[in-house]
Order: structure tokens, then C-alpha cells, then sequence
């Protein structure tokens, strides 16, 4: 029951979940070479975001980048610079210099450094000053960042690029549910209750272009479910929101405002409009919310 | 306030929200076969060895990875391009509270890992787990034997699985390298 060769899907333990990249539309070893390639390229993200890998580029920022600047992969300060213009767009509102309160709160182990400082509520500066030549450092002393708010959705579209550069007609690229999709066919995507994982909510349909989720998952240290987003204005995790979808024309985007829906809820909307993204938002008492432009186009999952 | 008047409150026929569960969880995404030429494309062949267990290993085993050992023996290939020995291949696979996966490591001739790539995934269900006839049926699988897999998984969007298992696995993967292998 081998299917026609001309699709392959295949899955890597990768980014601290399952990435799934299917691919069609070429010889099958040629998918295959395509796809292995892409997991590489997933990995290499991986090996320079990580939070937990020493000799990630992350980790060497957090030990270093507070006294002085730090030459880092040109991918790592792209995702610095984005990080940078999202922090500015929303306000402060996406931080990636929250994980001293996801080590308080017992999402992120604790570091090299010690017991972690606590942040005071209230949106801050931007953490990172992005120099030339690749080279960043921080702004104050009290810096410990975390991309797990972004890195994920980074490595999604580095995939699906080099997919396409390898001549892939038509792929996708799902990372835990952050998903780039691309080709002329578009592909079906389910959208889960945040609410409830047994559950769809709903599906779209999506063709180069991203998605993204975040949402609440059950943990064990709470004893309930609840969402891994640190809101920067209380300075603890996010409450309101259950979870939020949001769908852009590139997944790293869609990945960071998935995290402004969470914190903002409705009063996201200008951030998504100005990256012409939608967004689709469940709050805990049940609301279901989406934004206009995609409103028309959601449907109940058949 | 700004008026926030882009969303709408959106609605789906309760019915139908209650009635659909998410899809039972099981995917057969590559064959040994199919994994091994991925993972070795110019390998010409791979000789099956045949590792099986003695007390000693399992305790090395243990020690070494910190893993409960719950199988008997392991299946790993050599991989050869010509005459060359390229690589080890092994299968593996992991229990964890929703799933038991397959997978498969690819190691270098120095026992450093290449990749992991997941073979095929199954749902388990919490109480089951425990249940030595349940689980005897997913011990020594192959790829011929009939699952109920659903080729067409869906797409998901939505709470993620945790990769930590196969993670622990590959340790123990590791630990029968350094214990039989090496």
C-alpha cells in the first residue's frame, strides 16, 4: 500500500516537539533529499535558539551579552531584529526577556545563573540592541531572554524555503502547530480547542502562507491547564485568553502574535491589521472571536 | 476605549462543536526500509545484527541512560557503502502517556547521532498502557501489519505533543551503543 511517489510526510523529533513536513508534486527521492534537508535546517535552528543548549547562541547571549556585545548567526539576529520591530509595534508587549518569569513560575529550568530575578511589572525597554555585523547586546543587566515565542515560527519558514529553493512544487511544514504551507493547491488545517485538546474547532484552508497557535495545555505544577505567555503589564501569565490562532504571510509572525492575541485579546487588532494577519481568539468563558477578514472564511470543521 | 470593531463573535453550530473529536491519533509516516535509505542514501546495503540482551547489558543499559529497559533485544543494521561501514541504524520506539512511537537513529561509525526520524505513532490510552497484552501488541511490529492508520491525519493547529520521550529513548539508544555496539 505504498503510496505514488510523488509525496513524501515525514516527522523528526525537533524544537522540543514533533516537526511533520509533507511534500509532493516531484520524484520521491528528490522529495526525500528536499525534506532531509529541511529537517537540517530545523535542527540548525534549533542547536542556536535553544534555551536549554549551552552553546546555543542564546544561552551565550544570556551569559554575555549584558557586558558587552556578541556576534551571533545572521538567522539568530533576524529573529532579534523581528523580535525588536514586534516588541516596538505592540508597545512592549512582546518581550522575549520573560524568561526569568517563566523560570519563576517553573516553565524554564533555572539557569548557570542562579535563582531568577523577578521582573517588575509593566511593559520595558527593548531588551537587545541590535549593532552592526550581526553583533547584539543588551540594554540592561537584568536580561534573560527566551525565543520560544518565536523561534519556532522562524524555523517553519527557513524550511519551507528551502523546500521551495529545491524545487518542491508544494509542501508544508508543521512545527507542534506552527504551520507554513505553500503551492498552488491549498491544504486543509484544523485548528484545535484551546479549551479542549480532544476537540477541533475549526479548520482553514491555507496556501503560502502561516499559521500559528498558542494556547492553554495542562500542567502539572498548576494542577490546570493553563497558557505558557508571560503578560509584560501584570508580569505573570497571561489569563484571559485560553488560546489564539493567527494566520500571516509568514509563520514567524504568525508565531510572535499568537502571543500579543493571548496577552491583548480584541485590542490586538490594530497589530494584526497592520501585518494584514487574522487572528481567531477563545477566551476561558467561551467566547469565540474572529477577526473580520477571516470571519467570513472559517468554518466548522467537517 | 478604542472601538474595537474588527472581530466578530464567531459561531459554530453547537452541534456540531460538541459532535467532532479530534482525530485518533496514528500515523505511519516511513517503512524500516524506506528510513534506511533516507538515512543512508549512498549505503548499497544494510547487514541486520542481531542484538539480544544479556543481564549484564540491560543493567549497563540502565545505568548508562538512566531509561527503564523493557526490550529483550534491539534491532540495529550496519549500513555499508561498498565495502565501507557508513553508519548503525537502529529501531526503536517509546511509550509515553498518548503515544507509542516508532523511531529510528541514525548513528555514525563514531556513534554520534545523524538524526532521529519517527517511524509511525500510535494513540495509547492511560489505563491500558500498564496492560502487557496491550502492549504486547505493538512489540516487534512491521511495517506490513495492518493499524488503523489513518494515512489522511490532518493538519493540526493547536496544543503540541512533547517531544521528551523519544528524547529519553534516544539516550537509551545511545546507552546500547556504548554497552554492545562500540
Amino acid at each position: 500500500m505504498t503510496p505514488a511517489c510523488d509525496s513524501v510526510r515525514r516527522a523528526r523529533p525537533l524544537l522540543g516537539t514533533f516537526v511533520e513536513i509533507s511534500a509532493s508534486g516531484a520524484r520521491s527521492g528528490d522529495l526525500h533529499a528536499a525534506v532531509s534537508r529541511a529537517f537540517d535546517i530545523v535542527a540548525d535552528v534549533h542547536r542556536l535558539m535553544s534555551f536549554h543548549d549551552r552553546d546555543s547562541d542564546v544561552s551565550r547571549l544570556n551569559r554575555k551579552a549584558a557586558t558587552r556585545p556578541v556576534a551571533v548567526h545572521p538567522w539568530t539576529y533576524e529573529v532579534l531584529r523581528w523580535s525588536a520591530e514586534l516588541h516596538d509595534a505592540s508597545g512592549g508587549l512582546f518581550d522575549i526577556a520573560v524568561a526569568d518569569t517563566l523560570q519563576r513560575v517553573g516553565l524554564l529550568p533555572d539557569g548557570d545563573s542562579g535563582r531568577p530575578r523577578v521582573a517588575r511589572p509593566g511593559p520595558r525597554p527593548a531588551p537587545v540592541a541590535l549593532l552592526a555585523h550581526n553583533r547584539v547586546r543588551f540594554t540592561r543587566s537584568d536580561v534573560r531572554l527566551d525565543l520560544g515565542g518565536i523561534a519556532k515560527g522562524f524555523a517553519v519558514d527557513r524550511a519551507a524555503e528551502i523546500l521551495q529553493a529545491l524545487g518542491v512544487p508544494r509542501g508544508l511544514v508543521n512545527a507542534g502547530g506552527d504551520i507554513a504551507a505553500f503551492g498552488a493547491e491549498p491544504f486543509t488545517v484544523h485548528i484545535r480547542d484551546p479549551r479542549d485538546a480532544s476537540r477541533i474547532l475549526a479548520e482553514v484552508h491555507l496556501s503560502n502562507e502561516g499559521i500559528a497557535s498558542s494556547g492553554a495545555a495542562f500542567d502539572r505544577r498548576a494542577g490546570a491547564p493553563r497558557v505558557a505567555i508571560v503578560d509584560p503589564t501584570t508580569g505573570r501569565l497571561a489569563s484571559t485568553i485560553a488560546g489564539a490562532t493567527v494566520r500571516a504571510s509568514r509563520c514567524v509572525l504568525a508565531d510572535a502574535l499568537t502571543k500579543l492575541v493571548v496577552v491583548s485579546g480584541r485590542s490586538a487588532d490594530a497589530l494584526l491589521t497592520r501585518y494584514g494577519a487574522s487572528a481567531l481568539l477563545v477566551s476561558w468563558h467561551g467566547d469565540v472571536l474572529a477577526t473580520r477578514s477571516w470571519g467570513k472564511e472559517l468554518r466548522p470543521a467537517s | 476605549m478604542r472601538p474595537t470593531t474588527g472581530w466578530v463573535r464567531w459561531a459554530a453550530p453547537p452541534a456540531i462543536v460538541v459532535s467532532i473529536a479530534a482525530p485518533a491519533l496514528a500515523m505511519r509516516y516511513l517503512s524500516v526500509e524506506q528510513a534506511q535509505k533516507v538515512a543512508f542514501p549512498d549505503a548499497t546495503r544494510f547487514v541486520e545484527a542481531h542484538v539480544i540482551f544479556t543481564p549484564a547489558d540491560v543493567a549497563a543499559i540502565e545505568r548508562r541512560s538512566g531509561q527503564k529497559v523493557l526490550a529483550r533485544g534491539q534491532q540495529v543494521w550496519r549500513a555499508f557503502s561498498g565495502d565501507r561501514m557508513v553508519g548503525f541504524f537502529i529501531v526503536d520506539y517509546v511509550i509515553g502517556k498518548h503515544l507509542v512511537i516508532d523511531y529510528a537513529v541514525a548513528l555514525d561509525p563514531n556513534g554520534r547521532v545523524g538524526h532521529v526520524e519517527i517511524l509511525e505513532y500510535r494513540e495509547s490510552y492511560g489505563g491500558e498502557i500498564s496492560n502487557r497484552s496491550w502492549l504486547a501488541q505493538f512489540v516487534g511490529k512491521t511495517s506490513q501489519d495492518p493499524l488503523q492508520i489513518d494515512q489522511d491525519i490532518r493538519n493540526i493547529s493547536g496544543a503540541t505533543l512533547s517531544s521528551r520521550h523519544v528524547t529519553e529513548g534516544v539516550k537509551r539508544v545511545l546507552a546500547l551503543y556504548d554497552t554492545c555496539l562500540r
